[in-house]
Protein backbone atom coordinates (compact mmCIF):
# COMPACT_ATOMS: atom_id res chain seq x y z
CA UNK A 1 0.00 0.00 0.00
CA UNK A 2 3.01 2.67 1.30
CA UNK A 3 4.85 1.62 -1.91
CA UNK A 4 1.67 2.39 -4.18
CA UNK A 5 1.29 5.76 -2.34
CA UNK A 6 4.75 6.32 -3.59
CA UNK A 7 4.44 5.51 -6.94
CA UNK A 8 0.94 7.91 -6.91
CA UNK A 9 3.23 10.56 -5.58
CA UNK A 10 5.70 10.01 -8.55
CA UNK A 11 2.80 10.36 -10.83
CA UNK A 12 1.24 13.62 -9.27
CA UNK A 13 5.16 15.30 -9.19
CA UNK A 14 5.27 14.53 -12.92
CA UNK A 15 2.78 15.74 -13.51
CA UNK A 16 2.89 19.09 -12.06
CA UNK A 17 6.30 18.98 -12.90
CA UNK A 18 4.70 18.77 -16.88
CA UNK A 19 1.63 20.92 -16.28
CA UNK A 20 4.00 23.62 -14.91
CA UNK A 21 6.63 23.91 -17.95
CA UNK A 22 3.49 23.50 -20.23
CA UNK A 23 1.73 26.41 -19.10
CA UNK A 24 5.21 28.63 -18.69
CA UNK A 25 5.37 27.96 -22.18
CA UNK A 26 1.67 28.79 -23.24
CA UNK A 27 1.71 32.35 -21.79
CA UNK A 28 5.53 32.94 -22.75
CA UNK A 29 4.27 32.07 -26.21
CA UNK A 30 1.15 34.56 -25.99
CA UNK A 31 3.24 37.14 -24.58
CA UNK A 32 5.57 37.73 -27.41
CA UNK A 33 2.18 37.24 -30.21
CA UNK A 34 0.76 40.11 -28.14
CA UNK A 35 3.88 42.57 -28.22
CA UNK A 36 4.16 41.85 -31.86
CA UNK A 37 0.45 42.66 -32.36
CA UNK A 38 0.92 45.81 -30.38
CA UNK A 39 4.41 46.55 -32.46
CA UNK A 40 2.03 46.26 -35.68
CA UNK A 41 -0.54 48.49 -34.23
CA UNK A 42 1.88 51.23 -33.21
CA UNK A 43 3.28 51.43 -36.71
CA UNK A 44 -0.76 51.60 -37.81
CA UNK A 45 -1.26 54.83 -35.89
CA UNK A 46 2.12 55.72 -36.96
CA UNK A 47 1.05 55.45 -40.53
CA UNK A 48 -2.42 57.57 -39.96
CA UNK A 49 -0.86 60.14 -38.20
CA UNK A 50 1.61 60.51 -40.89
CA UNK A 51 -1.48 60.29 -43.46
CA UNK A 52 -3.36 63.34 -41.39
CA UNK A 53 -0.23 64.99 -41.11
CA UNK A 54 0.15 65.49 -44.63
CA UNK A 55 -3.78 65.81 -45.23
CA UNK A 56 -4.04 68.70 -43.38
CA UNK A 57 -2.97 71.51 -45.53
CA UNK A 58 -4.56 69.26 -48.52
CA UNK A 59 -1.17 68.28 -49.85
CA UNK A 60 -1.87 64.64 -49.78
CA UNK A 61 -5.17 65.11 -51.84
CA UNK A 62 -2.82 67.91 -54.54
CA UNK A 63 -0.08 64.97 -55.34
CA UNK A 64 -3.06 63.09 -55.85
CA UNK A 65 -5.13 64.80 -58.06
CA UNK A 66 -1.52 65.85 -60.29
CA UNK A 67 -0.52 62.35 -59.95
CA UNK A 68 2.67 63.70 -58.84
CA UNK A 69 3.92 60.29 -57.32
CA UNK A 70 7.69 61.34 -56.79
CA UNK A 71 6.24 63.79 -54.59
CA UNK A 72 4.23 61.24 -52.72
CA UNK A 73 6.48 59.33 -52.26
CA UNK A 74 9.43 62.36 -50.78
CA UNK A 75 6.55 63.62 -48.79
CA UNK A 76 6.12 60.08 -46.83
CA UNK A 77 9.77 59.18 -46.79
CA UNK A 78 10.42 62.59 -44.77
CA UNK A 79 7.09 62.30 -42.31
CA UNK A 80 7.32 58.89 -41.08
CA UNK A 81 10.00 57.89 -38.75
CA UNK A 82 13.70 56.12 -40.19
CA UNK A 83 13.68 52.82 -40.29
CA UNK A 84 9.95 52.26 -41.38
CA UNK A 85 9.45 51.15 -45.05
CA UNK A 86 6.23 51.62 -46.74
CA UNK A 87 4.24 50.95 -49.94
CA UNK A 88 0.92 53.16 -50.71
CA UNK A 89 -1.55 52.13 -52.93
CA UNK A 90 -4.36 54.80 -54.21
CA UNK A 91 -8.16 53.60 -55.36
CA UNK A 92 -10.68 55.91 -56.21
CA UNK A 93 -14.14 55.24 -54.87
CA UNK A 94 -15.03 53.03 -56.60
CA UNK A 95 -11.60 51.19 -55.63
CA UNK A 96 -10.07 51.55 -59.04
CA UNK A 97 -6.18 52.01 -58.73
CA UNK A 98 -5.01 55.68 -59.33
CA UNK A 99 -1.65 55.29 -58.88
CA UNK A 100 0.56 54.92 -61.73
CA UNK A 101 4.28 53.97 -60.09
CA UNK A 102 5.02 52.18 -57.25
CA UNK A 103 5.10 54.42 -54.43
CA UNK A 104 7.23 52.58 -52.21
CA UNK A 105 10.73 53.37 -50.28
CA UNK A 106 12.13 49.47 -50.35
CA UNK A 107 11.13 45.95 -49.96
CA UNK A 108 9.54 44.85 -46.95
CA UNK A 109 12.27 42.28 -44.78
CA UNK A 110 10.04 42.64 -41.92
CA UNK A 111 7.39 40.00 -40.94
CA UNK A 112 5.47 42.77 -39.10
CA UNK A 113 3.48 44.59 -41.39
CA UNK A 114 1.03 47.21 -40.28
CA UNK A 115 -1.85 47.93 -42.64
CA UNK A 116 -3.50 51.68 -42.48
CA UNK A 117 -6.48 52.65 -44.59
CA UNK A 118 -7.47 56.39 -45.25
CA UNK A 119 -9.93 58.20 -47.01
CA UNK A 120 -8.77 61.52 -48.27
CA UNK A 121 -10.98 63.83 -49.77
CA UNK A 122 -9.17 66.31 -52.09
CA UNK A 123 -9.33 70.37 -51.15
CA UNK A 124 -9.55 70.92 -55.01
CA UNK A 125 -13.02 72.76 -56.40
CA UNK A 126 -13.67 69.40 -58.27
CA UNK A 127 -14.12 66.93 -55.17
CA UNK A 128 -12.38 63.68 -55.26
CA UNK A 129 -12.59 61.13 -52.99
CA UNK A 130 -9.55 58.33 -52.64
CA UNK A 131 -9.29 55.43 -50.59
CA UNK A 132 -5.21 55.35 -49.44
CA UNK A 133 -4.22 51.77 -48.53
CA UNK A 134 -0.28 51.99 -46.70
CA UNK A 135 1.43 48.73 -45.67
CA UNK A 136 4.37 49.70 -43.13
CA UNK A 137 6.89 47.69 -42.18
CA UNK A 138 10.07 47.93 -39.61
CA UNK A 139 12.94 47.71 -41.65
CA UNK A 140 15.78 45.09 -41.01
CA UNK B 1 14.48 4.20 12.13
CA UNK B 2 13.03 2.63 8.88
CA UNK B 3 9.55 2.97 10.44
CA UNK B 4 10.27 6.55 10.97
CA UNK B 5 11.32 7.07 7.52
CA UNK B 6 8.52 5.32 5.96
CA UNK B 7 5.80 7.32 8.58
CA UNK B 8 7.11 10.18 7.53
CA UNK B 9 7.10 9.84 3.93
CA UNK B 10 3.49 8.59 3.98
CA UNK B 11 2.24 12.11 5.42
CA UNK B 12 4.67 14.30 3.63
CA UNK B 13 2.66 12.73 0.29
CA UNK B 14 -0.50 14.67 2.35
CA UNK B 15 1.53 17.66 1.96
CA UNK B 16 2.76 17.35 -1.41
CA UNK B 17 -0.82 17.34 -2.63
CA UNK B 18 -1.61 20.19 -0.74
CA UNK B 19 1.72 22.14 -2.07
CA UNK B 20 0.38 20.55 -5.19
CA UNK B 21 -3.17 22.13 -5.30
CA UNK B 22 -1.65 25.43 -4.06
CA UNK B 23 0.89 25.76 -7.04
CA UNK B 24 -2.12 24.94 -9.42
CA UNK B 25 -4.27 27.62 -7.26
CA UNK B 26 -1.49 30.26 -8.16
CA UNK B 27 -1.04 29.10 -11.28
CA UNK B 28 -4.95 29.28 -12.29
CA UNK B 29 -5.55 32.99 -10.25
CA UNK B 30 -2.52 34.66 -12.26
CA UNK B 31 -3.37 33.39 -15.98
CA UNK B 32 -7.01 34.50 -14.90
CA UNK B 33 -5.21 38.00 -13.59
CA UNK B 34 -3.03 37.39 -17.09
CA UNK B 35 -6.21 37.39 -19.01
CA UNK B 36 -7.80 40.42 -17.55
CA UNK B 37 -4.98 42.54 -17.51
CA UNK B 38 -5.46 41.48 -21.53
CA UNK B 39 -8.58 42.00 -22.11
CA UNK B 40 -8.37 45.81 -20.42
CA UNK B 41 -5.13 46.25 -23.13
CA UNK B 42 -7.34 45.31 -25.85
CA UNK B 43 -10.06 47.79 -24.68
CA UNK B 44 -7.59 50.75 -24.75
CA UNK B 45 -6.07 49.77 -28.41
CA UNK B 46 -9.99 50.06 -29.30
CA UNK B 47 -9.93 53.01 -28.10
CA UNK B 48 -7.01 54.30 -29.50
CA UNK B 49 -7.89 52.96 -33.03
CA UNK B 50 -11.13 54.64 -32.86
CA UNK B 51 -10.24 57.68 -31.81
CA UNK B 52 -7.18 57.73 -34.91
CA UNK B 53 -10.25 57.05 -37.17
CA UNK B 54 -12.42 59.86 -35.67
CA UNK B 55 -9.12 62.04 -36.35
CA UNK B 56 -8.57 60.86 -39.92
CA UNK B 57 -12.71 61.48 -40.36
CA UNK B 58 -12.83 65.12 -39.03
CA UNK B 59 -9.92 65.71 -41.55
CA UNK B 60 -11.60 64.13 -44.19
CA UNK B 61 -15.11 66.36 -43.56
CA UNK B 62 -13.42 69.24 -42.99
CA UNK B 63 -11.53 69.02 -46.47
CA UNK B 64 -14.67 68.18 -48.04
CA UNK B 65 -15.96 71.55 -46.99
CA UNK B 66 -13.05 73.20 -48.52
CA UNK B 67 -13.83 71.94 -51.34
CA UNK B 68 -17.37 72.84 -51.56
CA UNK B 69 -16.90 76.18 -50.27
CA UNK B 70 -14.19 77.13 -53.09
CA UNK B 71 -16.63 75.57 -55.52
CA UNK B 72 -19.42 77.68 -54.82
CA UNK B 73 -17.02 80.84 -53.57
CA UNK B 74 -16.16 80.41 -57.91
CA UNK B 75 -19.75 80.52 -58.77
CA UNK B 76 -20.92 76.32 -57.74
CA UNK B 77 -24.20 75.53 -56.76
CA UNK B 78 -24.89 75.77 -53.56
CA UNK B 79 -26.23 72.51 -53.32
CA UNK B 80 -22.57 71.26 -54.30
CA UNK B 81 -21.86 71.04 -50.49
CA UNK B 82 -24.42 68.48 -49.51
CA UNK B 83 -23.69 66.50 -52.78
CA UNK B 84 -19.86 66.31 -51.55
CA UNK B 85 -20.69 65.57 -47.84
CA UNK B 86 -23.03 62.82 -49.16
CA UNK B 87 -20.31 61.55 -51.38
CA UNK B 88 -18.28 61.21 -48.49
CA UNK B 89 -20.33 59.72 -46.31
CA UNK B 90 -20.91 56.75 -48.62
CA UNK B 91 -17.52 55.75 -49.13
CA UNK B 92 -17.12 55.90 -45.20
CA UNK B 93 -20.21 53.75 -45.04
CA UNK B 94 -18.82 50.91 -47.68
CA UNK B 95 -15.05 50.67 -46.36
CA UNK B 96 -14.89 51.28 -43.17
CA UNK B 97 -13.30 48.53 -41.06
CA UNK B 98 -14.30 49.57 -37.67
CA UNK B 99 -17.68 48.26 -38.13
CA UNK B 100 -20.89 49.67 -39.35
CA UNK B 101 -20.31 53.73 -39.83
CA UNK B 102 -22.91 56.17 -40.26
CA UNK B 103 -22.03 59.72 -40.85
CA UNK B 104 -24.98 62.00 -40.64
CA UNK B 105 -24.81 65.71 -41.50
CA UNK B 106 -26.76 69.03 -41.60
CA UNK B 107 -25.61 71.99 -43.55
CA UNK B 108 -26.16 75.31 -41.47
CA UNK B 109 -29.76 77.55 -42.57
CA UNK B 110 -29.96 80.46 -40.87
CA UNK B 111 -30.04 84.02 -41.72
CA UNK B 112 -26.57 84.33 -42.55
CA UNK B 113 -26.33 80.06 -44.06
CA UNK B 114 -28.39 79.29 -46.74
CA UNK B 115 -27.72 74.94 -47.05
CA UNK B 116 -24.58 75.80 -44.94
CA UNK B 117 -22.92 78.33 -47.13
CA UNK B 118 -22.45 81.89 -46.31
CA UNK B 119 -21.01 84.48 -49.54
CA UNK B 120 -20.89 88.09 -48.19
CA UNK B 121 -19.01 90.55 -50.29
CA UNK B 122 -21.02 93.90 -50.20
CA UNK B 123 -20.36 94.54 -46.68
CA UNK B 124 -18.28 97.54 -46.67
CA UNK B 125 -14.18 96.96 -45.99
CA UNK B 126 -14.64 93.40 -44.98
CA UNK B 127 -15.75 90.29 -47.31
CA UNK B 128 -16.61 86.65 -46.06
CA UNK B 129 -16.96 83.25 -47.58
CA UNK B 130 -17.87 80.44 -45.19
CA UNK B 131 -19.66 76.87 -44.89
CA UNK B 132 -20.49 75.32 -41.85
CA UNK B 133 -22.02 72.50 -41.39
CA UNK B 134 -22.66 69.50 -38.50
CA UNK B 135 -21.86 65.62 -37.92
CA UNK B 136 -23.09 63.32 -36.18
CA UNK B 137 -20.84 60.15 -36.41
CA UNK B 138 -22.28 56.59 -35.18
CA UNK B 139 -19.80 53.62 -34.76
CA UNK B 140 -21.49 50.52 -34.19
CA UNK B 141 -18.58 47.92 -33.70
CA UNK B 142 -17.31 44.81 -32.22
CA UNK B 143 -15.48 46.41 -28.89
CA UNK B 144 -17.96 49.05 -28.75
CA UNK B 145 -20.38 51.44 -30.15
CA UNK B 146 -19.41 55.46 -30.74
CA UNK B 147 -21.76 58.26 -30.95
CA UNK B 148 -20.05 61.69 -31.90
CA UNK B 149 -21.38 64.77 -32.64
CA UNK B 150 -18.98 67.83 -33.98
CA UNK B 151 -19.15 70.97 -36.12
CA UNK B 152 -17.12 71.98 -38.97
CA UNK B 153 -16.74 75.74 -39.79
CA UNK B 154 -14.47 76.75 -42.70
CA UNK B 155 -14.79 80.54 -42.70
CA UNK B 156 -11.98 82.69 -45.53
CA UNK B 157 -12.40 86.68 -44.68
CA UNK B 158 -10.77 89.46 -45.96
CA UNK B 159 -10.14 93.02 -44.21
CA UNK B 160 -9.68 96.31 -46.40
CA UNK B 161 -9.10 99.65 -45.57
CA UNK B 162 -7.26 102.42 -47.50
CA UNK B 163 -6.84 105.92 -48.46
CA UNK B 164 -5.60 107.73 -51.50
CA UNK B 165 -2.90 111.13 -51.78
CA UNK B 166 -3.21 113.22 -54.73
CA UNK B 167 -0.10 113.44 -57.40
CA UNK B 168 -0.97 115.91 -59.87
CA UNK B 169 -4.29 116.57 -61.34
CA UNK B 170 -6.42 113.73 -60.81
CA UNK B 171 -3.85 111.35 -60.60
CA UNK B 172 -3.92 109.64 -57.46
CA UNK B 173 -1.71 107.31 -55.38
CA UNK B 174 -3.79 104.90 -53.60
CA UNK B 175 -2.70 102.88 -50.64
CA UNK B 176 -4.48 99.96 -49.00
CA UNK B 177 -3.57 98.03 -45.87
CA UNK B 178 -5.63 94.05 -46.75
CA UNK B 179 -5.86 90.87 -44.14
CA UNK B 180 -6.20 87.64 -44.84
CA UNK B 181 -8.13 85.31 -42.08
CA UNK B 182 -8.78 81.67 -42.06
CA UNK B 183 -11.00 79.99 -39.85
CA UNK B 184 -10.10 83.85 -37.99
CA UNK B 185 -6.58 83.28 -38.01
CA UNK B 186 -3.91 84.73 -40.31
CA UNK B 187 -3.22 82.75 -43.44
CA UNK B 188 -1.83 83.30 -46.83
CA UNK B 189 -3.37 84.86 -50.42
CA UNK B 190 -2.71 83.02 -53.39
CA UNK B 191 -3.92 85.89 -56.07
CA UNK B 192 -5.16 89.21 -55.53
CA UNK B 193 -6.54 91.41 -57.69
CA UNK B 194 -7.86 94.99 -57.68
CA UNK B 195 -10.25 97.08 -59.19
CA UNK B 196 -11.34 101.11 -58.67
CA UNK B 197 -14.33 102.51 -60.03
CA UNK B 198 -14.11 105.08 -62.63
CA UNK B 199 -17.11 106.27 -65.62
CA UNK B 200 -19.64 103.95 -63.27
CA UNK B 201 -17.66 100.67 -63.63
CA UNK B 202 -15.26 98.50 -62.38
CA UNK B 203 -11.50 99.19 -63.49
CA UNK B 204 -8.94 96.50 -63.22
CA UNK B 205 -5.56 97.83 -61.63
CA UNK B 206 -2.53 95.91 -63.54
CA UNK B 207 1.08 97.03 -64.09
CA UNK B 208 0.61 99.97 -66.14
CA UNK B 209 -0.97 101.62 -62.84
CA UNK B 210 2.40 100.71 -61.41
CA UNK B 211 0.71 98.53 -58.57
CA UNK B 212 2.68 97.12 -55.77
CA UNK B 213 1.59 94.47 -53.69
CA UNK B 214 3.87 93.93 -50.18
CA UNK B 215 3.72 90.67 -48.57
CA UNK B 216 4.50 90.86 -44.97
CA UNK B 217 4.20 87.30 -44.51
CA UNK B 218 1.58 87.19 -41.56
CA UNK B 219 -1.53 87.77 -43.81
CA UNK B 220 -1.10 90.83 -43.67
CA UNK B 221 -0.40 93.02 -47.49
CA UNK B 222 0.27 96.48 -48.36
CA UNK B 223 -1.06 97.42 -51.93
CA UNK B 224 -0.23 100.94 -53.74
CA UNK B 225 -1.27 101.80 -57.26
CA UNK B 226 -1.62 105.40 -59.71
CA UNK B 227 -5.37 105.92 -60.56
CA UNK B 228 -6.49 108.57 -62.87
CA UNK B 229 -9.56 110.15 -61.95
CA UNK B 230 -12.00 112.79 -61.23
CA UNK B 231 -13.45 111.46 -58.38
CA UNK B 232 -12.83 112.68 -54.70
CA UNK B 233 -14.55 109.56 -53.27
CA UNK B 234 -12.60 106.07 -54.82
CA UNK B 235 -14.33 102.62 -54.40
CA UNK B 236 -11.88 99.85 -54.64
CA UNK B 237 -12.54 96.38 -54.91
CA UNK B 238 -10.11 93.72 -53.81
CA UNK B 239 -10.78 89.82 -55.27
CA UNK B 240 -8.26 87.36 -53.34
CA UNK B 241 -7.89 83.59 -53.78
CA UNK B 242 -6.72 82.42 -50.29
CA UNK B 243 -4.35 79.68 -50.03
CA UNK B 244 -7.30 77.10 -50.80
CA UNK B 245 -8.68 78.17 -53.68
CA UNK B 246 -11.36 80.13 -51.67
CA UNK B 247 -12.68 83.24 -53.25
CA UNK B 248 -13.25 86.51 -51.18
CA UNK B 249 -14.32 89.88 -52.35
CA UNK B 250 -14.48 93.06 -50.19
CA UNK B 251 -15.04 96.57 -51.49
CA UNK B 252 -13.58 99.84 -49.60
CA UNK B 253 -14.22 103.46 -49.85
CA UNK B 254 -11.03 105.98 -50.05
CA UNK B 255 -10.65 109.28 -49.51
CA UNK B 256 -7.89 111.69 -49.75
CA UNK B 257 -5.51 112.02 -46.66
Amino acid sequence: MKSQNRGQIRIIEAFLAALIIFSSFAVSSNLSVRQNVKKSEDLASIGLQTLVKLDSDGSLGKYIDCGNWTALRDALSIVLPAGICFNLTVYNDQMHQVNTAVISNGGFGSQQIAFVQYICASQSMVFRCYIIHLHLAVAT
Amino acid sequence: MKKRQRKFRAKSSGQLLIVAALAIAILISSTTIYVYELSKEANSEDVSSISNFVLALKQSTRNAMISSLANVSNGGEKNVLAANLNRLSQVFRSINNLGFCQLAFTPLSDSNYDSGTWLSWNISDMGVSSAYANFTLEVYGMAMNVTLNYAVNVTSTITINGYYTRLSGDEKLVNLTCNVYNEGKPALAKNMTFFYEGLGSWVPVDPSNDLSIMDYGNGTYHISFTVSTSSNVLQVSARIYDVRDIFIQANTTCYET
